[in-house]
């Protein structure tokens, strides 16, 4: 199965994720997203940080999810590339991410994300498990 | 295709009747000519009627010829409202908190610089810090982001970037009142800590241009622009730290929707009465974020002048490289307008969208008080940029507003794909112009044929009469992210 694909949208870009399974659906958002930023294959798993989000609700916690991990590139440099969903329900997400510093001369630098956004948010059920929209601001 | 409810009121702009949608509260006026109409996406239409239901607006709804769509409100968009029954969204003012525009003169010509532009942005691009993952050459303490919060380019001044005499030329003095960091999280303060001074990615550049033509003599005087002079233009806002805000502040407005029974046809136009705590706390934050963006583009304004100082082995007063204007397009501002002939205090958001103050406004400088306020409208990289003055018209018309830049046409990744297999770079250096770019894919994605030609945008607000252009600047030198 595909992991996600790009949405094509007026001044911004998005990922439609897709997954058996929620969790794997988070995941395949955080992949997507980090390859909008650069070149995962260059990436290396030498660090990792445990991440710990809420919402009120499912959609929201994609958006707060992300959010958490673009937070920790743009403070901390630190880009993923390996993700383990420890425990998620609707309202709560813990999450492993392994992944390094990011290094402007060995990792390619493509687009700088300002956040994860409402814009078009969509989390649902789909033929074969689940997909979820997720639109960035540029 | 869009809707035959849309009536043309004159050359330059269009109604959106209050019976477009339901719930409107007023009507919608987009200022477009009929050449831009057709680049008029039914969406962003959409986001003008969306904007007319949010409770106590004033006037109407309007948005600028540079209009595309956005999140909640479309990007162009002026919304202003009331003090007593009007909300505050964040989604009015967008992510980039003072995003904003800044104007450098110089006493070089265009000659001066020609010779020797391919070394001068190599330069240029080295002294500023841009691009994804860059950092800048500040580190932040939690101390010092305090105060920069509270004193915005005048921090930057007190800190050795700059001169004090700079901070009059900037909209609202460089500082806004009211920020209060105690209402900022700990993630902004953090994303804040090492971005001050860089100039981010995406459509954010720096670059080098000359004026090719003046289209008002008496104001390019007062402004002192003359053909074929360089000038400087930067364009960034306050970085990951006023992306936070944002972040933070649209959970909290979410929040505030159903707290207040506030009815949304689109859950991207969050927003909080105004004298609501939620409000009331948002914009001190975003007033922190706009401060925040004043002094990231004083001292990137800083390290440019001491470059070319240093490349032109020149001194200040030779140089004359002194700051023209600095304007917001990316914030709510509370203003005094006249409504139904009577003074009164509003909250007007601009988001994509430039402030145009007519002469004889008490918040302009004493060099400008003649003229109208200096209105700064960056073009693609490839074609032009504008240097217009504030009118009365605007000030009657649209809330002291105007355009802000050209508009996006067409999307990051049609770009890329229209680009594929050609090398911009050498496209651009073809027509004079070098750039250089940290983000491999930033050169196709912001190549002028993505963007609608600003010049046919800055016509619209020209002949409209919301403000009037002084001056048409052409690149030679950009410096992308």
């Amino acid at each position: 199965m595909k992991q996600f694909e790009i949405i094509d949208i007026s001044g911004d870009v998005g990922i439609k994720a897709f997954g058996g399974s929620i969790e794997e659906v988070f995941k395949n958002s955080a992949i997507g997203m980090y390859s909008l930023i650069t070149d995962l294959e260059g990436v290396k798993g030498e660090k990792d940080i445990s991440i710990s989000v809420e919402s009120n609700s499912l959609e929201g916690l994609l958006v707060s999810w992300l959010n958490e991990l673009i937070f920790h590139f743009d403070a901390y440099n630190f880009i993923g590339k390996d993700i383990v969903i420890l425990e998620m329900s609707d309202r709560k997400l813990k999450a492993n991410v392994k992944g390094e510093e990011f290094d402007t001369e060995r990792h390619g630098r493509k687009l700088l994300l300002k956040a994860a956004t409402y814009h078009r948010l969509k989390v649902e059920k789909a033929r074969d498990g689940w997909e979820a929209d997720i639109i960035f601001d540029i | 295709m869009l809707s035959e409810k849309l009536k043309r009121i004159d050359d330059t702009r269009i109604e959106v009747p209050s019976d477009y949608k339901p719930g409107m509260r007023v009507k919608g006026i987009i200022y477009v000519d009929e050449v831009l109409e057709k680049a008029l996406e039914s969406q962003s239409v959409d986001q003008v009627a969306n904007v007319a239901t949010l409770p106590g607006i004033v006037g109407a709804s309007m948005a600028m010829p540079d209009i595309h769509s956005g999140y909640g409100f479309a990007i162009g968009g002026v919304a202003a409202f009331d003090l007593d029954e009007g909300v505050v969204s964040p989604g009015g003012v967008g992510y980039d908190i003072n995003c904003g525009v800044r104007l450098l003169r110089t006493n070089l010509m265009k000659n001066d610089v020609t010779p020797k532009l391919k070394d001068l942005v190599g330069i240029l691009y080295n002294e500023i810090p841009s691009g994804v993952g860059s950092k800048g050459k500040i580190r932040l303490t939690s101390e010092s982001e305090r105060r920069l919060m509270l004193n915005g380019a005048r921090w930057a001044v007190e800190e050795g970037y700059g001169e004090m005499s700079d901070l009059e030329r900037i909209e609202s003095g460089g500082c806004i009142a009211g920020a209060d960091p105690d209402l900022i999280s700990k993630k902004a303060y953090e994303r804040g800590r090492a971005q001050q001074g860089t100039l981010g990615s995406g459509n954010h550049f720096l670059e080098i241009q000359y004026v090719d033509e003046i289209y008002d003599e008496k104001s390019a005087d007062a402004i002192g622009l003359f053909e074929g002079q360089v000038t400087v233009m930067i364009h960034t806002g306050s970085r990951g730290f006023g992306h936070q805000v944002c972040t933070d502040f649209l959970e909290v407005m979410e929040r505030a929707v159903s707290k207040y029974n506030i009815e949304l046809p689109d859950r991207e136009l969050a927003c909080a009465p105004y004298k609501s705590s939620e409000a009331q706390d948002y914009l001190s934050a975003m007033r922190a974020a706009a401060n925040y963006a004043w002094a990231n583009r004083q001292c990137i304004m800083h390290w440019t002048r001491e470059a070319f100082m240093d490349f032109f082995r020149t001194t200040p007063r030779e140089l004359g490289m002194s700051l023209i204007y600095d304007v917001a397009h990316n914030i709510a501002k509370v203003e005094e307008h006249i409504v139904n002939g009577r003074k009164k205090k509003l909250i007007v958001h601009r988001k994509g969208s430039t402030r145009a103050f007519p002469p004889g406004h008490p918040d302009l400088p004493g060099a400008y008080r003649k003229i109208g306020q200096p209105v700064l409208i960056p073009g693609d990289m490839g074609r032009a940029s504008f240097v217009l003055v504030g009118t009365e018209k605007a000030m009657s018309e649209t809330f002291g507003s105007t355009c802000h830049g050209a508009g996006r046409m067409m999307s990051r990744h049609q770009a890329i794909k229209k680009a594929k297999g050609r090398a911009i770079w050498r496209e651009m250096e073809d027509k004079g112009i070098i750039v250089r770019s940290a983000g491999r894919e930033t050169l196709a994605e912001e190549m002028s044929e993505a963007y609608k030609d600003v010049s046919d945008v800055v016509d619209v607000v020209h002949k409209a009469g919301i403000s009037k252009k002084v001056a048409r600047l052409r690149p030679l030198g950009v410096i992308k992210g």
